[in-house]
Formats: C-alpha cells, structure tokens, sequence
C-alpha cells in the first residue's frame, strides 16, 4: 500500500506538472478501458455489466495489473440503462450487442424555437423532455420515473465509482480532485445533439439560421451554469467533447458554433478554470481558430496531422489524443512499438502534453490487448524528459481574459435560495448549500438528459 | 420549359427554394418533363458529392441535400409513376448490428436512390443473418454495410462471414462505409470496397451494378 501512495503521488506530480507549465519527468499516460470493453475482456455480455459493473471488479483489476497506465484503466461509463430505460428513453438505446448509444431523434421542433428563445429550460422541461422519454410523458408517473432514474443511475453509477476508488488505491492512480471538475457540451452542440438532432440542425442553420443563432444565445446561461465546478483549482476542467463543428461549413462555424464556445471557455478562463476539449473528428482546417482559445487549453484530438498540430498549438495548450487505436489491431507489436516511438519524437518536446488514444475503445475487439501493453509501457519507458521542471511554454494568467456579462438563470421550474427562504422564513442560513445543491442537481439532471 | 441546367445548378448549390419553384412549375405544365427534372436532380446530386469529396461541402450539407432531393421528388412522384428513369438495379443498405447511427446511411440512401438505385434500408442494429437472408430471398447482389462505431468493423466482418457460410460470398460485392473505415480495415473485414464519402460508394455501386 505504501508503493501505491508513493506512486499516486509521483503521478499527481507528472499530471500537475504538465498543467502548471512544466516538464514532468515523463509524460502522464491517460488510457483507460470503459465498461464494455471490461466486460469484453471479462466474457460478461454488455447488457449485464451495464446493469452490474461490481461484476467487472476480478477482470478489471487483471486488467490494471496487465495495462500501465497513470489514471485507472478502468473507466466505467456514464451511459446507463438503469438511467434511460426507466424514463422510456426514444434517444438512448441499448444495441444488440449490448452497447448503449443514442440513435438520431429529433425531441426539439422547429416550431419550438421561439418557446426555447424566451426560456430553454422551460422548453426543455415542458416541450423536449416528454418527446425523448415516453414516462415522462405521463402525468403523475412522470414523477416516480424521475425519481427512479436519479436513484437507479446513481447506484449504478456508485458501483463503477466504488471500483474505480479501490483500484485506484490498490494501484496508485491518479485523478483529479472531487469537485473540480465538469462536463458540458459547446453551446451549439447541446441544441442540437437530442434536441434538434444533428439531421434538424443541418436544415435549421440554412432556413432560419437566425432563430439558431438566437436560440445559442438564449442557452448560454444554463450551459454556463451546467458548466461551472464547486471549486476552481489549476487542475480540474470543464470538459467539452466537441460534436458539430466539422459538419459545417466555416462561415456557419465560425458564427454560429465557434463564437459562444469561445465565450465559454473564455468566460471560464477568466475565473482561472481550464477547459478540455475533445476535437473530435477532423479540425485541421480550424487550427487558426483554436489558436483563440485561453493558454493551456487541453485539446484531445481524433484526427489530424500530429507534427502540424504541434508545431502550431504545442507551445500555448496541452496537447492529447491522435494516437491511433486502430493500429493495436492492424499493427504488429513491434510496428505498435516503433510507432509509439515516433510519436512521442513529434508530441513530447516542449512538454504540454499527455498521452492517449485518438478516441476511445467501445469493445474488446477494438484491442488487441498485447499491443496494447507494448504501447503503454514503450510512453512509460521512452517517454522520459531529461529537464523535468523546466518552463514548458505559454504561462497562462487568468488576468489575460475578461468575463462576459452573462444573464441570470431563471426559470419557473428552478427556485433560487432567496425564494425558498421567503416562502420558508424559519430555514436556516446555514441550509443555503443543501438547498441550493438540490436545485442545481436537477438542473444537472435535466441537462443530462439532453445529452 | 424545363431549364435543365438551371435546375441541376440550384440542385448543386442547394439552392431549395429555386428547386421546389421548378419542380411546382414542371407539375404545373402537366407533369410530362418530370422524369427530365428527375434526371437533373441528380445530376445535380453528383455534383453535391463531389463537391463534398473536395471539401466544398460538409456533412450538414449532404443531410440537407438529402432533404431537398425527398422534397423535390414528392411534389414530382405523381407524374414520375408514369415515366420511367434509368435503373441500377435493386441493393440492401443498413447500419451493422451494434450500432445505431443512421445519418450516414440515410444520405447515402437518397444519393443512391437519385442514382437510380431502388435501396431495401434494413435499418440499424442488423444482424448478419437478416442481411444475409434478405439477399437471398430478393437476390441481391450489391450490399452496402454502414457504421460509426470502431465496433461495426467487427460486425461488418460477422456479416461477411455469414454470407461466406451461407456459400453466398461469390454471389454478393461488398463495400463497407463510415467513419471506422480505410483500406486496412477493408482488409480486416474481407469486404470488396470502403468508401468514406458518398460518391465514392455510388460510383462503386454503379460499377458493379453494370458489370452485373
């Protein structure tokens, strides 16, 4: 046990390096296996597992003894049955291979947007909801079905929480602090993902682009809300994965998806909480864009030129991902090996950088888990800097960046601590978190259901 | 008159309210240029997917291309059951078992149609055997497999599997096609061809479709 806590520190160390603008002593490796591919490994079909991830803990643990990595290898997943089945989700299906994913389903009309433009939440709660999941649909079982969705899905998620704690003692993993980190998707990405659809979007930006262009803005204040952590450390991140922007032609881009993103995560900048966005798919030809972003950006990337990516952005954001999975299974251990090799010659000079895939394994046929093996332990071994502490490159300041004026989140269906108290004048003060926690909760819930 | 040119242009340039006013106009006259308009209609498609291999176009514009087209042709269907176009040929389109994306798989289906293909979509999450036996009852010979997820690469080689054990391999051309897809993983898969944009698969199809 005392190994494991020297090694967690020592890999608390390589990750705060990386985010404090120094050269680790060698760089951090981010691989981990969600449940499926667990599963996978385990001869547990997907169907089960998704239901009982404490049936992964023996396969799960073989794996974190056989994969290196510096954060547990198993990851888990935030896509539950328990969760989506028993709100009667029309936008989140399991498959027949026992994998959950939403198919495109349009919860959000056009004729909705001027209802989304004067309230979101209201529209979402009111209009979206009761379209993308049947038993919410229901008067009086709306209520039961939301109450067992939240208990279900976080007993589920406790199991997968608990394995990952246990494994992560046994193992010395790091992982970032409780609290200090979010989830949110790019303003643009969250009208449209279960709201629109992405085929809806695709027909809105050209016919009314400017009732898209209204309804981005009218969001922002939940997104913004949705986004922000209990508590801002120079670790924790806002992550964003980044769904629509590649589908859309630069103009639409830049108008409709880049701007409000920026202002997020500018907004954010401003308060000293870093963002880490998921590029995904291929943003070669909006480099120049992303050089707006605020210093120290994490920008994990699915596609792309490495050597082009960072040469242009490895001196200002800490880079990740391109690293192709696909070769554990069309690549040879040895041509696994040397490929590690050459992409660590491109990514590791000037540090700002963190090992991992281009995109995650969703099943355990999407590694091949000795190759998989050789790569971890060829970034452990030949990932090693010979000036650890020196300054990697831009220092990021949270002076350089200026908070937009953000309207306030009001809703019918959200109650402010102020409104509570008035209407229960005997509360406490020191009641205000709990009360205020149970309200952003559901907000949470709700946007989560968008997602 | 039907202005072909000007009809393939703002199809090209998907220009929707040009079309749809074309389209009234052609059942205004009675309908009898609807199987040219058609023509052009695709025609006009061709020129969407290429411009969307040269990076003019992108995905949002081929999901709304795929709208334009189901538009123009509903207000043209009525004459068009009395003309004839030029036809590939029938062939079955879906997205693998596991996964559940169709966006992909739908714009391939109306540009494929628009090429004269009549498509069987068996929609997503498809088996290989449902694959395999809708070939055999209908005979078909071309099959387009469609997937987003890595994990499709494995069902895409379960289906071609499946027809290689229903003794069926010989008798079908495979392409593969999605994101997930590139020439290794065709290898993998043991399928004919891949194609990561549209008119990659159409060309291939027409190809088989006349070899056939």
């Amino acid at each position: 046990m005392e190994d494991a806590v020297k090694l967690r520190e020592e890999r608390q160390q390589l990750f705060c390096d990386v985010y404090d603008n120094k050269i680790p002593k060698r760089v951090p490796v981010n691989v981990g296996l969600s449940l499926n591919v667990v599963a996978g490994y385990a001869g547990i079909s997907g169907k089960e597992a998704l239901w009982h991830p404490e049936k992964l803990e023996k396969a799960a643990d073989e794996l974190c003894s056989m994969v290196f990595s510096d954060v547990c290898v198993y990851s888990g997943t935030i896509l539950l049955p328990a969760k989506y089945q028993t709100l009667g989700a029309n936008n989140m299906k399991v498959s027949n291979t026992g994998f959950m994913q939403h198919p495109n389903h349009v919860g959000f009309y056009p004729e909705d947007y001027d209802a989304f433009i004067e309230n979101p939440y209201d529209c979402i709660i009111e209009r979206v909801l009761p379209r993308n999941f049947k038993e919410l649909d229901t008067p009086g079982r709306c209520m039961f079905a939301a109450a067992q969705a939240m208990t279900a899905s976080n007993a589920v998620m406790g199991e997968s929480m608990k394995l990952i704690r246990k494994l992560s003692e046994k193992y010395g993993y790091y992982s970032a602090e409780p609290g200090t980190g979010t989830g949110v998707y790019a303003p643009l990405d969250i009208l449209t993902d279960t709201l629109r659809s992405l085929s809806g979007m695709s027909l809105d930006i050209r016919r009314m682009p400017q009732k898209v262009k209204a309804a981005v803005e009218a969001v922002y204040p939940l997104n913004y809300k949705v986004g922000l952590p209990q508590k801002v450390t120079n670790y924790g991140h806002a992550f964003f994965p980044l769904h629509l922007a590649t589908f859309l032609k630069e103009k639409d881009f830049a108008e409709l998806w880049w701007k409000p993103w920026l202002r997020q995560v500018t907004d954010y900048a401003s308060m000293g909480y870093h963002s880490n966005g998921f590029c995904e798919h291929n943003w070669m030809r909006y480099l120049d864009y992303l050089m707006e972003l605020p210093v120290d950006t994490q920008l994990q990337f699915e596609q792309g030129d490495p050597a082009v990516i960072k040469e242009k952005l490895g001196r200002r954001f800490i880079l990740t991902g391109l690293f192709p999975l696909g070769i554990l299974r069309t690549c040879t251990r040895q041509e696994c090996i040397d490929k590690t090799k050459e992409f660590l010659d491109i990514m590791m000079p000037h540090g700002k950088f963190i090992f991992g895939f281009d995109k995650s394994a969703l099943v355990y046929d999407d590694i091949n888990l000795d190759n998989l093996i050789a790569v971890c332990e060829t970034v452990r071994d030949y990932g090693v800097y010979s000036n650890p502490g020196e300054k990697a490159g831009e220092e990021f300041h949270k002076e350089d960046y200026v908070h937009s004026e953000v309207g306030a989140f009001e809703s019918k269906y959200y109650k402010t601590w102020e409104q509570y108290l008035e209407e229960n004048p005997n509360t406490p003060e020191s009641a205000k978190d709990m009360i205020t926690r149970l309200e952003d909760d559901i907000v949470k819930f709700v946007y989560g259901l968008c997602q | 008159m039907l202005d072909y040119e000007a009809l393939k242009e703002a199809m090209g340039d998907l220009e929707e309210d040009v079309v749809l006013e074309i389209m009234n106009k052609v059942m205004e006259d009675g309908g009898e240029q609807a199987g040219q308009a058609m023509k052009a209609c695709q025609e006009g498609m061709n020129i969407v997917g290429e411009r969307f291999a040269t990076q003019e176009y992108f995905v949002s514009d081929l999901i709304f291309s795929g709208e334009l087209m189901n538009e123009a042709m509903d207000i043209i269907r009525p004459a068009l059951l009395k003309s004839t176009g030029e036809s590939m040929g029938k062939m079955i389109l879906c997205t693998v078992e596991g996964d559940l994306h169709d966006i992909g798989k739908n714009i391939v289906k109306a540009m494929l149609e628009a090429s004269g293909f009549s498509v069987i979509d068996l929609g997503i999450d498809v088996k290989p055997s449902d694959i395999v036996r809708t070939a055999k009852e209908e005979g078909i010979t071309i099959i387009g497999l469609s997937g987003v997820l890595t994990l499709a690469i494995d069902a895409m080689k379960a289906t071609v599997e499946a027809f290689k054990d229903a003794g069926m391999r010989q008798d079908v051309k495979i392409i593969i096609g999605g994101a997930p897809v590139n020439q290794a993983v065709c290898d993998v898969v043991g399928a004919d061809s891949w194609a990561v944009n549209p008119a990659d698969t159409i060309k291939m199809c027409r190809e088989w479709s006349h070899a056939a």
